[in-house]
């Protein structure tokens, strides 16, 4: 069932909404509820791809459901069928003001009906695509302080990596940060590229939403084979930022394992016809995050290698 | 006077990106204020009061009325300010979202941290900033409750307001905040619509800056007396919110004092002309902020009001 869960009137004859599909049990009352959530960047579109799989998946199998099961493709409606990554005309990231406020700007109201609508969710998938700039591994984001609770769910989505990094204040203004405020744990998946699709990314997390939905009891499956994820607190991250300006050109593919001093890049001046710098890899490892647009300034963050301690 | 270079970066493409500071009475021992202008590429009024003021300054340092050292920095993100962006045009990254900064990190956190570092050791820290959102308002001082948080020297800009008020978690990397907690004594003065110049407000701001520098000895000038601020909390803020969607139409200007029922604006069909609405007052106070586009979504805020206030 399509519902609109938040509508605001725009200045001409048009609204900006928020629609969900929720899926229910076929016979008997539950009050058990997960919500599946992509776009709240509006450049991020891997997490739209997965709600599609998952709204398929769903309606050939709608004996198997269990529980409210329900899909939220577009949170940033208007910026997705915009290109545009924040709230537009307001030009504000909508995860950086959660829970928001009824009685602020527009993007706060925003947040506010989105906290509304999905608040008595036990769980939450927030699906991100990095962003335009670089391509990632399907990974979760942790805050260290919510480890013990979200890193065994983690664990289950057939991911490849689970980064449980430092609690940052300023975090605590993202969707995430809110919902699991209200006991509603969430998970934040990154994988891919912004403004693109990577298909085997969306099936490899299609079948560990299922999992984690078998184990957690809102579909009555079997749980899936899925891949044990790569845990961050055995080894360490090493950032690898641009040391100038130029075209950054790598010079290996996304998520290989790498050795110490191996050449991920090199960044380049097509004016001169000169290589400027070669960008070194520090530790050896997986290198899973890569740069995906190729214009880089000093410090702009071209890849990221995890290598495991000893 | 001294023209200083605080941060010069390389662009893959462009011509360097050049941040340059205004320096006046480098030898002086006595106070020390630094003022920092257009972060955003739309903070053009912030900019206009900035550039004003250095050549203010200048005068003044030519009949030697300058008894503190000062340093002004116009514009940091003139990279936005050239192409009619708001944030850093590549990645719309928020300079002022990068605070303390990191050397080693990101483009604009390493941005943010030569600016931060070219701020160190100042005793009085003015932040220019524009709006957050599409109103406009009449210039006030806002100071967040770091715990590091001076309101005398708030007070000695002689503005109307001050919103004094506990910060939130994305104000940790802001500049004030940071600024505050690394000793100097920092707010920021708020005013005006982004992208544009208003004479009156950017007038009355560019007295307050020259009030406080005279207040604290920085400036050897005669001032006139500003207001007793009122501190504003937001408990005492009223926000009137539209109804309806469309075409906005204001009654009032920022700054003007209203009476429980003034009609302060209307609203009718972008399309139709039907009079959808109009937005009363619903109690006594003074307009502090409203929407300033033509067109406005149903449920945004068109107009805060302050009221009840009391001196703290």
């Amino acid at each position: 069932m399509i519902e609109e869960v938040f509508s605001i009137d725009l200045p001409v004859g048009e609204q900006f909404r928020i629609q969900r599909c929720r899926y229910t049990p076929q016979s008997g009352e539950t009050k058990k509820r997960i919500s599946i959530v992509s776009g709240i960047h509006g450049d991020e579109l891997e997490g739209q791809y997965v709600c599609f799989l998952l709204g398929e998946w769903l309606r050939s199998n709608p004996e198997k459901i269990k529980a409210t099961i329900d899909i939220y493709p577009a949170i940033n409606s208007l910026g997705i069928d915009s290109i545009t990554r924040s709230v537009p005309f307001y030009d504000v990231d909508l995860n950086r003001i959660f829970p928001g406020s009824k009685n602020d700007f527009l993007p706060a109201q925003i947040a506010d009906g989105v906290v509304s609508a999905m608040s008595g969710s036990e769980i939450a998938i927030d699906i991100h695509s990095s962003n335009i700039f670089l391509r990632e591994i399907p990974q979760v984001r942790i805050a260290k302080s919510q480890a013990d609770t979200l890193v065994p769910l983690a664990n289950k989505l057939n991911i490849d990596f689970v980064w449980v990094h430092d609690a940052v204040t300023v975090l605590e203004s993202t969707f995430a940060h809110a919902m699991n405020t209200l006991g509603t744990k969430t998970l934040v998946v990154e994988m891919g590229v912004g403004m693109r699709l990577s298909k085997a990314y969306g099936h490899q997390l299609l079948d560990g939403i299922l999992n984690l939905m078998a184990c957690e009891g809102f579909l009555e499956i079997a749980p899936l084979e899925v891949r044990m994820p790569i845990q961050s607190e055995v080894g360490e991250v090493a950032y690898l930022n641009a040391s100038c300006p130029g075209l950054f050109v790598p010079a290996i593919e996304h998520c290989q394992m790498i050795q110490k001093g191996d050449i991920v890049g090199e960044i380049v001046d097509p004016l001169s016809g000169q290589t400027l710098d070669e960008v070194i890899a520090p530790i050896g490892g997986i290198l899973f995050t890569l740069r995906a647009y190729p214009i880089v300034y000093e410090g702009s963050l071209v890849g990221r290698i995890f290598g495991e301690n000893g | 006077m001294k023209r200083i270079e605080i941060l010069n970066f390389k662009s893959p493409n462009r011509a360097p990106l050049k941040v340059e500071g205004f320096l006046f009475g480098e030898e002086s021992y006595g106070t020390t204020i630094a003022i920092v202008g257009s972060m955003s590429g739309d903070y053009i009024n912030q900019l206009y009061v900035a550039s004003g003021l250095v050549d203010y300054l200048r005068q003044k340092e030519e009949e030697g009325k300058i008894t503190g050292k000062i340093l002004v920095i116009p514009a940091i993100n003139t990279y936005a300010l050239n192409m009619g962006e708001t944030f850093w045009p590549l990645d719309k990254t928020d300079i002022n979202m990068m605070f303390p900064g990191y050397v080693q990190g990101e483009t604009t956190q390493r941005i943010a941290a030569k600016l931060f570092e070219s701020l160190q050791g100042y005793d009085y820290g003015i932040i220019l900033e524009g709006r957050r959102d599409q109103g406009m308002c009449l210039p006030y001082v806002k100071l967040i409750q770091s715990g590091y948080e001076d309101i005398d020297s708030a007070r000695d800009l002689g503005m109307r307001f001050i919103h004094f008020r506990p910060y939130s978690p994305i104000e940790t990397v802001m500049l004030q905040y940071n600024w505050q907690l690394w000793g100097t004594k920092a707010c920021s003065v708020v005013f005006g619509k982004n992208g544009t110049i208003d004479r009156l407000s950017s007038g009355e701001v560019h007295g307050a800056l020259v009030r406080l520098m005279s207040k604290r000895g920085i400036l050897d000038t005669s001032v006139f007396e500003g207001y007793a601020s009122n501190i504003i909390e937001p408990d005492d803020i009223t926000v009137l919110k539209a109804q309806c969607a469309g075409i906005f139409d204001s009654l009032v200007g920022c700054g003007v004092v209203v009476q429980k029922g003034e009609v302060l604006g209307r609203i009718t069909d972008a399309l139709s002309g039907e009079k959808l609405e109009n937005i009363t007052a619903p109690i006594d106070g003074v307009v502090t902020c409203q929407y300033a586009n033509p067109l406005i979504f149903q449920n945004s805020i068109a107009f805060r009001i302050a009221s009840a206030i009391t001196k703290r």
